[in-house]
């Protein structure tokens, strides 16, 4: 499990927000074998009645496997989110992805 | 049945226009491969037929634009999400073609037409994120213009051939250097590759001029830039991950070693050396095909929409590519028929990568499908 204590900003019920958490971390950016999570592309997640709302974003707009990530993000995120509700994974490039949005653990890894 | 948010879906165009796609791929890449086992003295199958023999003197733009420029504008189109972006691996596929039914000049005005869309895709990446790595990719478009317009004056491989190469190295460097953005960023680092980029532009630009000078500044600059990659990329971290993070960071790190030998090699050649076979396939084989078997795994899944289950197997083609890169460019120095039997070898490493790339989506598909049964039996 991630070490920060909240990676992302989350609104929803707070029975929601380990399981979000894991789903969204078993997601793995193949190229650097780190999670999505560690990576800092999760922007925010909110849950309300009706949807699962997730803001995502990618390193670079010339990358070609940004569908397969938010794919691999709807399949994790559809097994713990209940069926009733949509899952909505926006992809946004503001604010632009930054370093400083790494964890801890993935700046260990890349020997900050 | 859920509702997923599904805004991201390829456009109906698009998946229709993937198929052809994928036949000019192949029909560039296979017929590229018979024309340079002419080349090298072997007998490829079909070697009577007269597209063997307009292969065999295309053998560089089929590889470089029917082949390369096409997957990179297929993976940049992906990317943009822009139909109109796939008339330029469209344009360079039909391209090689062209070539193969002996129409060079039809081949050269789609050559060009790819490159301006392809550069129109760019300046759209680059309006969306202001980036030294998508600036470099935008350079990257100009190059592959640059060399294809000397292609269409007629001028000769010592013109043309450095920009094609800076093409394809400056793509797989705005590519490395993105990454780089994942490690802390060492003073100096981003100065000296753009110089290295400078430099790479004006070997290939001095090379139409005085072929011996820019071939010098070419090579060296190759060489300079497989350290600067050694340095500063991420492979040196990934490389103990495990599974697919690692074959890939094997796939750079030995690619990188071939880009520095092959830089070494072309600016000896440059000096009148026998290097030409070795700078020409370091570089084409040893460095970017390296690259392609490295990346292939992950964006095949993206451009194809096929999922592959990796295995410890993909280092079997990526092995055989290298030692017979080795036999081909070391023996063939020393006897020709060295170089021969590497070039049929190279050949059958492509070959090997392209069935591991086939038993793998296999592998995955009854992986999948068993574990699908099962869910659904519980």
């Amino acid at each position: 499990m991630n070490a920060d204590a909240s990676p992302f900003p989350y609104s929803g019920p707070e029975a929601l927000r380990l399981p979000i958490l894991q789903a969204l971390t078993r997601v793995v950016d193949p190229e650097v074998s780190l999670s999505i999570v560690d990576v800092g592309l999760i922007y925010g997640v909110t849950v309300d009645d009706s949807r699962a709302h997730v803001l995502i974003t990618m390193t670079s707009v010339a990358c070609p496997v940004t569908d397969v990530i938010i794919d691999e993000v709807e399949t994790e995120l559809d097994r713990v989110v209940p069926a009733a509700l949509q899952i909505a994974v926006e992809l946004v490039w503001e604010p632009p992805w930054h370093a400083d949005r790494m964890s801890a653990r993935a700046k260990r890894f890349m020997q900050w | 049945m859920r509702t997923r948010s599904g805004g991201h879906r390829p456009s109906t165009l698009a998946r229709l226009c993937k198929p052809l796609l994928l036949l000019l791929v192949a029909a560039a890449l296979l017929s590229g491969i018979a024309g340079g086992l002419l080349r090298a003295g072997l007998q490829p199958p079909g070697a009577g037929g007269g597209w063997v023999g307009r292969a065999a003197l295309a053998h560089a733009a089929l590889m470089m634009i029917g082949f390369l420029a096409s997957v990179i504008g297929i993976e940049r189109a992906v990317a943009v999400k822009l139909r109109w972006a796939f008339a330029a691996p469209l344009g360079s596929g039909l391209a090689g073609v062209a070539l193969l039914l002996g129409y060079a000049e039809l081949a050269a005005g789609l050559s060009v037409l790819a490159a301006l869309v392809f550069i129109g895709v760019n300046i759209v990446v680059v309006s969306r994120q202001r980036a030294d790595h998508t600036a470099l990719l935008l350079v990257s478009a100009l190059a592959w213009l640059t060399g294809t317009l000397l292609w269409a004056a007629g001028l000769g491989g010592e013109a043309v051939l450095p920009w094609w190469f800076a093409f394809l190295v400056l793509t797989i460097a705005a590519e490395r250097l993105e990454m780089t953005r994942l490690m802390r960023r060492r003073p100096g680092a981003q100065g000296s590759l753009y110089l290295l980029m400078a430099a790479l532009l004006g070997g290939a630009a001095l090379s139409a001029v005085n072929a011996g000078l820019g071939g010098l500044l070419f090579g060296v600059t190759l060489s300079l830039l497989a350290l600067w990659l050694m340095v500063f990329d991420i492979a040196r971290r990934t490389l103990f991950a495990h599974g697919l993070s690692r074959y890939m960071a094997v796939c750079l790190l030995s690619g990188y070693v071939w880009l520095g030998l092959a830089g070494l090699a072309w600016a000896a050649t440059a000096l009148g050396g026998p290097w030409r076979d070795a700078a020409l396939h370091g570089l084409g084989l040893g460095f970017i095909i390296s690259m392609v078997m490295g990346h292939a795994p992950v964006i095949l899944p993206a451009v194809a929409r096929v999922k592959l289950e990796f295995g410890p197997v993909f280092y079997l083609p990526l092995a055989l590519l290298h030692l017979s890169l080795l036999l081909r460019l070391g023996g063939g120095v020393m006897a020709p028929q060295w170089r021969a039997i590497g070039a049929g070898l190279n050949a059958a490493a492509i070959a090997l990568f392209a069935f591991t790339v086939i038993a793998a989506a296999w592998r995955w598909r009854i992986r999948h499908g068993a574990l699908s049964a099962r869910e659904s039996q519980a």
